[in-house]
């Protein structure tokens, strides 16, 4: 065997503080998974992921948190719910995958996916400047940042044609309490009254 | 004008892309003398991308545009099955969890209003208005269209939130379009994800899973699909030319909003559907089957 691949527990390579925040953020109990992978047979894209996500949750139990956050498998999670609606034992793993996301994002971890982290961004930037999604602007910024300069040009003029993309838009009148919002969120964990 | 009055949240999407949605649901309330308000100045969800990766962001923006909605008279309208599953999650949450809602009550300087009922259009038309009398205001029955109803993921995902029908089983959309004199077909995918949002990151997923999604419906014998996203939309509609070509193989599934099909039913001509924004030409289906 690869010794590459084995891994090693003990006492120090656990850390069971990270599982504790992300029982908490996640509200739910990463230790009564009892490994059965119903959540894996009917995950739509384990296929895409280096560990499917029972695994994800036992990595988890072992403390291995580092092994998830490098990998792509939490960035590849649709977020479709099948895995909490079918877990026999009530672990929520959407909610997990949303907390490890966290995790990830604020450590600015070394995950193998930058995609979808950078979807999400401008995704994000987008509320905070106006207020609503501008699809057309959402996927420019996004084909420029990535480098993908061609990425679904074909589609382009179509859309455009159907009405369906929007040259022109508005901000939100009240921009001002949307920021304020992200700045409070901004400020409270500053001063670590949220996780 | 009836009893129901709803205050609207239509999401990001219905101002854009999905402005066929927008157009008939709004075309479709005032047929069936449903009153729809748009609640001013809201503003997105947060959608995926929020809760991926900011739950408390996520709650924060949705219990905003409940305290918005809370401005106007009625139940809040939904549209788009993700801002209906976060505003559904955030009242869940925020309903259960005492630590939480305080964050989100600093985080938006205001209580959060959680009484207001949150409701995705199909219930509405199912429940509030009801079966019966939906089928007794349709005058042009779908007769011959053989309809496969396709909810996704949010709709009816996890098992106690959305509460919307059976997650595993659900019926509402097939007990809507068949009191809209369609018929459905039964097939594997129906609860399938499209991919949803990595159509923008990671378009080749999508391709892979809404094709799968694609190919159910067609071994079903459908003529056409029917959602109630406008991701699901989005994927299953303006890519399907490329699936095709992905693939080597011919679809040709027009993909309607469950509004357009209900709209159609009533009697609403096709500009009021908006009906020429689809991709995949829906003409041909229609006049074969005699209802354009």
């Amino acid at each position: 065997m690869n010794s590459k691949k084995k891994m090693i527990i003990s006492q120090e390579t656990m850390d069971v503080d990270f599982v504790r925040k992300v029982e908490a953020l996640s509200d739910t109990s990463v230790r009564r998974c009892f490994q059965c992978g119903k959540c894996s047979a009917g995950c739509p894209m384990a296929t895409f992921m280096e560990h499917p996500p029972n695994r994800v949750v036992r990595l988890l139990q072992l403390g291995q948190w580092q092994r998830i956050l490098a990998g792509r498998s939490i960035w590849y999670c649709a977020s479709c719910e099948t895995c909490s609606t079918r877990c026999p034992n009530k672990v929520h793993l959407a909610s997990i995958m949303d907390a490890l996301r966290k995790l990830s994002w604020d450590a600015e971890g070394p995950s193998k996916e930058s995609y979808v982290q950078l979807a999400n961004k401008l995704f994000l930037q987008n509320i905070r400047t106006y207020g609503r999604q501008y699809e057309m602007r959402l996927a420019a910024v996004f084909n420029v940042k990535s480098g993908q300069f061609l990425k679904d040009m074909m589609l382009g003029p179509k859309l455009f044609a159907k009405g369906k993309l929007k040259m022109f838009h508005s901000k939100n009148k009240n921009l001002a309490e949307i920021e304020k919002i992200f700045s409070r969120i901004e400020d409270m964990r500053k001063k670590g009254e949220a996780l | 004008m009836s009893d129901l009055k709803y205050a609207y949240y239509p999401g990001c999407s219905l101002h854009a892309s999905a402005g066929e949605y927008d157009l008939s649901t709004r075309e479709l309330f005032k047929k069936l003398d449903i009153g729809l308000t748009e609640i001013p100045d809201w503003f997105c969800c947060g959608a995926t991308p929020a809760h991926n990766v900011d739950e408390l962001l996520s709650l924060s923006l949705c219990a905003k545009n409940l305290e918005l909605a809370d401005a106007v008279e009625g139940d809040v309208a939904v549209a788009c099955a993700s801002c209906f599953s976060r505003l559904k999650f955030t009242q869940h949450i925020l309903e259960e969890n005492p630590a939480k809602r305080k964050q989100v009550e600093q985080a938006i300087d205001a209580p959060v209003k959680l009484d207001g009922k949150v409701k995705h259009l199909l219930e509405i038309l199912a429940k509030d208005l009801g079966l019966e009398k939906l089928a007794a205001s349709v005058n042009k029955p779908l007769a011959g269209l053989k309809v496969a109803c396709y909810y996704g993921c949010l709709l009816t995902r996890p098992t106690d939130v959305p509460n919307l029908d059976c997650p595993e089983a659900p019926t509402i959309m097939e007990r809507v379009i068949e009191a809209a004199g369609a018929e459905t077909v039964a097939w594997s995918h129906r609860l399938e994800c499209c991919g949803a949002n990595f159509t923008l990151s990671r378009p080749g997923v999508v391709i892979q899973l809404t094709n799968a999604i694609l190919d159910s419906a067609k071994a079903a014998g459908a003529d056409c699909i029917m959602v109630g996203c406008p991701l699901c939309h989005g994927n299953l509609d303006i890519r399907q030319k490329e699936i095709e070509g992905v693939y080597q193989t011919s679809y040709n599934l027009p993909v309607f909003y469950l509004t357009q099909l209900v709209g159609l039913s009533v009697g609403l001509g096709a500009d009021k559907l908006g009906l020429d924004a689809m991709i995949v030409n829906p003409t041909p289906l229609l006049k074969e089957k005699q209802l354009l």
